[in-house]
């Protein structure tokens, strides 16, 4: 401690530059280096800078907007602004290095937005998170691009997606939905992407994806159909109503089915049909494959209506095609006046004329353009007498003016026309309908009320009224004679009467009598004759008889004979009495063994006897169909015969009241005589209805 | 008042030939190198002072510079993420209508560490050259500085006691930003550097400036 202090040593201000320099400036370089090779790393590490041009920049915000691939982020908004002319929205991308050699020129970019549709929810996340921007890029660096335009919706085929890419063209009239699922069985195997209108715009065409491994269900047999909407059927079973499922039944769907098996795989980019429904695909697979309808035109003077879209066209009966659309047309110039034509655009079918495979439109066009040239034309026709409904056809007239087509480009080439069919067709209609009209149906209706007055007058008469009483009467007689005791003994007469004819009969087959029986009935009929000369005269009547017997007895045939004799005996005994009183007594007993014969046909007794009758008859009528000739004189002897007897019994009524019963025979066997009558002569005509019973 | 008037008389203690230890206080005569109370390192004047003032001033400046660009504070609720830097944040609350505490953080985060960075340049700067503050307006200002540097890191307890209060998992969460770090790293050079300084250099370039117009 002293007072004075020592001298001061300055050294640190002599030192040399770098040893005067603090250590503490490590710090601020280290800094500096920690910052620059921050800047520079973060410099390296930056990716290149994209442009995206989108329709709208909805959502899209600078620095939180990401750029996606398969989900994981790797790129950022830098910076929105507006593409030159306001026409677009471009997005500044920022890329991750890593990345970005793979964003080449076959990149798509999109922006995934919520999206809530029949299917479901799809980006739900953006809702919280915010729109991003999904890219796709395949695995492979290409050409570098650095300027995208975006798509507007989310592609259907993304890059690296397993699956097969077909083509989905609409038939005439049927519909796409877009953005629609494709299912199998229900299970959603491909989607529909965005559709399109083709160009002429009679159908739509879409790209659609079937995602492996389903893409082998798909062989060129293969039918899509829609599915979409619900269909309703009421049916024996009940009403029924259909739809897929409820996505399709809301926003539409597809299904498909192989119909054929098919070993062939369908390439990418192969066009398929969509058909209306299950029906027609199926149909569709058995007709030949449709290509590219073309169009025509037809003009037709008349304005008919009944001509309908979808009317069909037809080529000798065969549809070739359907009437696209109809409207009316005025051409002052080319026909000459202001007057409304029918003008009717047709769709026509190549493939339906019968031109070879794989004819092309203009093949076929060419192809009418000539026929037309040898006068084939167009006129409308009924297609439906009862509908009403018209068709267009196209017919071969002969000797035709010749026409000339303007196929040029842009108009629809026309088919002339010829005078349409129409007209017949009413004509006929007319035709029939009058005949129908001119039927006197009147005067046969009123011939029948007449008719049906005459007949209730006639009913309403007393006579008529009675009539049941009177037969009630008659009934009661004829009943109280078959009850007598004498009725019940004709059976048995008439049944040795039948055997005797039967024996008769054959007799006839042997000897063929015929003729001696007409003289024999000749001398009957004179005999008659005297009978009536004198009603007193009965015993020489008899005596006539017997002398004709014993004449016939002396005949070869004894059985006959005999048998004459019999008959003419049992006459002799009814006719021979002399009260005639005894008379109904002799009926009854023939009515008694009548009565019998019918019990004993009842229990089959006589059935033999009449069948072998009934064969002697056959063979009998047989012989009665040669001698043919000769039956209706005999018939008509036998008629003159009976006539005599009634009047000779008519005679008897004059003395003696003969009762109304025998009367009532009387002519019972009258008409039993004429029925015999027409018997004989139907077995003159047809002698086999003995055998066949009619 | 009292100290414009004591410029004159004014004597250094290196004048008077003793050096007083910065740590204990203990003075000792001139070239004693190591305090025998304390044992800390004694100098008269500290030469490279006025290197490690710039060196570190520097490096607090290169911190502040991310530090107001880069988000201080990343606030996540369910639906958005929000991430302010510092002059954001304020502004932001001014448009929410908090201007009181929208200025209490534009005082706290930019004006006294933009003060801070000024005025220890200005101290170095004025150790060098003629100024024309008074050495005891320059004291007191290095005073000011030295007590006001410990506050400067609110920011940082803010951002620490916001994160760690609001941590809700999905629904809101708040993390420090990256400016928030290099915020830190800002004040903590800064303080550094007002330590750095030696504030006896003060009194030098008074005693230099007296002495001029004497050699003259």
């Amino acid at each position: 401690m002293s007072d004075t202090p020592q001298p001061v040593k300055i050294e640190p201000a002599r030192k040399s530059g770098m040893r005067s320099a603090s250590v503490v400036w490590i710090i601020p370089i280290l800094a500096l280096v920690a910052a620059l090779f921050v800047a520079w790393q973060t410099y390296d590490d930056r990716g290149p800078l994209i442009e995206i041009k989108f329709d709208n920049g909805a959502g899209i915000a600078r620095r939180e907007t990401e750029l996606r691939f398969r989900d994981v982020a790797v790129g950022v908004v830098e910076d929105v602004r507006f593409s030159p002319g306001l026409t677009g929205v471009v997005a500044e991308i920022r890329l991750d290095k890593a990345i970005a050699p793979y964003v080449d020129v076959g990149a798509t970019f999109w922006i995934v937005r919520p999206e809530l549709s029949a299917r479901g929810v799809s980006g739900l996340d953006t809702v919280l998170t915010g729109v991003y921007i999904e890219g796709a890029w395949d695995g492979d660096i290409g050409p570098a691009a650095s300027s995208f335009t975006g798509l507007t919706e989310a592609p259907l085929f993304r890059l690296g997606q397993e699956g097969l890419q077909i083509a989905l063209r609409t038939s005439a009239g049927g519909s796409l939905t877009e953005n629609s699922p494709i299912t199998f069985r229900g299970i959603e195997v491909g989607r529909i992407g965005k559709a399109q209108i083709s160009p002429e715009g009679n159908f739509a065409i879409a790209d659609a994806i079937i995602y492996a491994p389903h893409d082998r269900l798909i062989s060129p047999s293969t039918r899509f159909w829609d599915t979409s909407g619900f269909t309703f059927s009421v049916g024996p079973s009940g009403a029924q109503i259909d739809f897929s499922s409820f996505a399709t039944l809301v926003s539409g769907g597809l299904t498909f089915d192989t119909f054929v098996s098919s070993a062939n795989r369908v390439t990418d980019g192969t066009m398929f049909e969509v058909f209306s429904d299950e029906v027609s695909a199926r149909n569709s697979l058995f007709a030949r494959d449709e290509t590219d309808p073309f169009e025509m035109r037809v003009v037709f003077d008349e304005n008919i209506s009944g001509l309908a879209v979808g009317a069909p066209v037809e080529l000798s009966g065969l549809q070739i095609g359907r009437v696209q659309s109809v409207s009316g047309v005025i051409d002052g110039d080319r026909f000459g006046d202001e007057r409304v034509r029918l003008n009717a655009q047709l769709s026509i079918q190549p493939s339906r004329l019968g031109l070879p495979e794989d004819v092309t439109p203009e093949e076929a066009q060419a192809y009418l353009t000539e026929r037309i040239d040898d006068g084939l034309r167009a006129r409308l026709a009924s297609a439906s007498l009862l509908a009403g409904g018209l068709k267009i056809e196209l017919v071969q007239v002969e000797n035709a003016p010749r026409i000339v087509i303007e196929t040029g480009d842009g108009s629809i080439p026309i088919i002339p026309t010829t005078e349409s069919d129409i007209s017949d067709v009413t004509a006929t209609i007319e035709n029939v309908v009058g005949r129908i009209v001119d039927l006197p149906i009147e005067d046969v209706l009123n011939s029948t009320i007449q008719f049906l007055d005459s007949a209730r007058t006639l009913l309403s008469s007393e006579d008529v009224r009675e009539t049941p009483q009177a037969v009630r009467a008659l009934l009661g007689d004829v009943r109280s004679i078959v009850a007598s005791d004498d009725v019940q003994g004709i059976a048995g007469t008439l049944n040795a009467a039948l055997l005797r004819f039967e024996g008769l009969l054959a007799q006839l087959v042997e000897d063929r009598l015929a003729e001696r029986l007409v003289n024999a009935v000749d001398a009957a009929a004179a005999a008659a004759d005297g009978v009536t000369a004198s009603v007193e005269g009965v015993p020489d009547l008899l005596a006539q008889f017997q002398a004709i017997a014993t004449k016939a007895e002396t005949l070869p045939l004894q059985e006959f004979t005999e048998q004459l004799t019999a008959l003419v005996a049992s006459m002799d005994d009814i006719v021979g009495t002399d009260a005639a009183r005894e008379l109904p007594a002799d009926l009854s007993a023939a009515l008694n063994e009548m009565n019998a014969t019918l019990r004993e046909l009842r229990e089959g007794g006589a059935v033999d006897n009449i069948n072998a009758t009934l064969n002697s008859a056959r063979q009998a009528a047989d012989n009665v169909a040669i001698s043919a000739q000769d039956l209706p004189a005999l018939v008509s002897r036998m008629e003159a015969v009976l006539s005599q007897a009634n009047q000779t019994i008519a005679g008897y009524n004059k003395g003696e009241a003969l009762s109304r019963d025998a009367q009532a025979a009387m002519r019972d066997l009258s008409a039993a005589a004429d029925a015999f009558a027409s018997l004989v002569r139907m077995l003159e005509r047809n002698p086999s209805a003995l055998i066949r019973g009619r | 008042m009292e100290i414009s008037g004591q410029n004159q008389n004014f004597i250094s203690a290196r004048d008077l030939g003793v050096v007083a230890c910065t740590r204990c206080t203990q003075v000792w005569p001139a070239g004693t190198q190591i305090c025998d109370r304390c044992g800390s390192t004694i100098v008269a004047r500290d030469e490279k002072s006025l290197q490690r003032v710039w060196a570190l001033w520097l490096v607090g400046l290169m911190c502040y510079v991310p530090a107001n660009t880069y988000p201080m504070l990343q606030t996540r609720t369910l639906l958005s993420v929000q991430e302010d830097t510092i002059v954001g944040g304020a502004v932001e609350l001014i448009h929410h209508g908090a201007v009181g505490i929208a200025v209490i953080i534009l005082i706290a985060s930019v004006v006294i560490p933009l003060a801070k960075f000024m005025a220890i340049a200005f101290l170095a700067i004025s150790v060098m050259r003629p100024s024309s503050v008074s050495s005891h307006h320059r004291q007191l200002l290095y005073e000011v500085v030295e007590y006001i540097g410990r506050w400067s890191m609110i920011d940082i307890f803010v951002v620490a006691i916001m994160s760690s209060l609001v941590q809700l998992n999905t629904l809101a969460a708040v993390n420090p930003g990256r400016a928030s770090l290099f915020f830190a790293l800002s004040v903590i050079f800064t303080m550094l550097s007002a330590q750095a300084f030696d504030s006896r250099m003060i009194w030098d370039a008074q005693t230099r400036q007296e002495r001029n117009p004497r050699d003259e």
